[in-house]
């Protein structure tokens, strides 16, 4: 037990240490931040292109998106992240925070689309026609009506699949990239620390702390969207 | 065109896949009128009234509003003529009452904003939920929130309305609400048709009655002759179940 804290001051003292911990939350916050921001906008392209009405233009690119989320969500991330490394970024001196960005934000984009679509569908169909019958456009009816429903019901599982991401950015670490994973392994190693424990657990307080932070926001603005199905006035 | 023909419907056909629900229906509608589409359920009284604001668009056949054929092009300008009220509502749930009543006259140009709530505060008042403006749908109850649908229906000042069972979701005293309502803006000299179940309310209100089954006008006339003196036995038959 003496020993356990004695790690933690350690850990806490050492520039070193605190140093190494900071670049890998940098890192693994990063990469979740911009794959996040790519996912979010790829994946509402393709809800909107999945749940707009049939047309002849629109066969091949709603064949194109269902493909695209039938593949990602049917492989595992860390196969994709491979292929992206080790096949397709292959390229000497490409910066490796830009593929592994690119790798989540397309694994992202697929889930996150699937939570859109559902979003959308989820919004009563008599809404939209209501709308039809007054002789509003599509494009008014999307706007102030089906997304300012949709959006309630998307807002706490993106928030989900936000989370989600955050915390499979770890397996950069497989790829030798140094993120909060990697840096809690490197802290523990023989060269360094020689005990696991602290590191490990330090790292996990990171991610812990940073997933409560989000939880929270998303709770907030849950809440804030949900005035208009208070069943009381004000 | 003759004059104060507002609607004619020629040889429609509407098919789900291959359910064949309106099997070619002819029919006018004059202004003033107040018409009621009575029939079984699953004969195709609501498709019939959903076909002519193209909520459902039509397999085949034309419509006319004042002498326009309705196509794809146009649809949504007629639909600014054309009125309709649903059985569920449909209040735009993300807007305030008063939110509902301005959205598609402002949107499209219909009327200025300021004019546009002048005009929403004097209906609401009129149907005693002024003090509702500011609420959300989901705090009305059944009967309030079909009366608010049925004015925001009136902000456009349509030249028809129609009516998709509008009393069918609610509870017997709001009922009377709603009913009351209508029969106000059919005293006003509204053209309108009605698909209902309400067959007392059917026989005070309407100019004429439609009688639909399998897709088809069975039968069409005064109330008085429609309820009284039925000519067909499939017409026969219904009353002797409803009445």
């Amino acid at each position: 037990m003496n020993d356990f804290f004695g790690k933690i001051v350690e850990l806490f003292s050492t520039p070193t240490y605190i140093d190494s911990l900071l670049h890998g939350f940098l890192l693994t916050i990063q990469v979740s931040y911009f794959a996040i921001l790519i996912g979010i906008t790829l994946g509402t392209v393709i809800a909107l292109i999945d749940t707009a009405k049939p047309s002849k233009w629109l066969v091949v690119p709603k064949f194109i998106c269902r493909l695209y989320t039938t593949i990602i969500r049917g492989t595992p991330m860390a196969l994709q992240l491979f292929i992206m490394f080790f096949v397709i970024f292959a390229i000497k001196g490409f910066p490796s925070i830009i593929t592994a960005i690119i790798a989540f934000g397309l694994n992202s984009a697929a889930y996150a689309a699937e939570v859109i679509r559902g979003g959308i569908l989820s919004v009563d169909k008599g809404q939209t026609e209501a709308g039809l019958a007054l002789g509003l456009s599509q494009r008014t009816i999307f706007f102030k009506i089906v997304a300012p429903q949709a959006i309630k019901n998307i807002i706490p599982a993106l928030g989900n699949e936000i989370i989600t991401v955050i915390k499979e950015t770890a397996i950069v670490s497989m790829v030798g990239m140094y993120d909060l994973n990697m840096a809690a392994k490197d802290i523990g190693s023989g060269q360094n620390m020689a005990s696991y424990i602290v590191p490990m657990f330090t790292a996990a307080m990171f991610y812990l702390a940073t997933i409560y932070l989000i939880s929270f926001v998303v709770k907030k603005i849950e809440k804030s969207l949900r005035k208009s199905d208070l069943r009381v006035e004000g | 065109m003759e004059d104060s023909t507002e609607l004619i419907v020629k040889n429609l056909h509407k098919s789900f896949g291959k359910n064949k629900v309106i099997n070619g229906i002819n029919f006018k509608l004059t202004e003033g009128e107040r018409v009621v589409i009575l029939g079984p359920s699953g004969s195709g009284k609501s498709t019939f009234l959903r076909c002519i604001n193209w909520m459902e668009e039509p397999t085949s056949g034309q419509i006319y509003l004042d002498g326009e054929l309705v196509t794809e092009k146009n649809i949504r300008k007629i639909r600014r003529n054309i009125g309709m009220v649903f059985q569920h509502f449909n209040l735009i749930s993300n807007m305030t009452v008063m939110e509902n009543l301005l959205l598609a006259p402002v949107k499209l140009k219909v009327m200025r904003r300021d004019a546009a709530e002048k005009r929403a505060r004097e209906l609401l008042k009129h149907i005693g939920l002024l003090s509702k403006a500011d609420a959300y749908p989901a705090s009305l109850s059944g009967g309030q929130k079909q009366r608010v649908a049925i004015v925001r229906a009136m902000m456009m000042s349509p030249e028809v309305l129609l009516f998709d069972e509008p009393t069918s979701a609610l509870d017997p005293e709001s009922i009377g609400d709603v009913l009351s309502l209508i029969r106000e803006l059919a005293d006003h000299g509204m053209t309108i048709m009605i698909v209902t179940h309400e067959m007392s309310f059917a026989k005070e209100i309407a100019t004429r009655v439609v009688f639909i089954d399998k897709g088809k006008i069975i039968e069409e006339g005064s109330p008085k002759e429609f309820f009284d003196h039925p000519k067909t036995p499939r017409v026969k038959e219904f009353l002797k179940k409803v009445l």
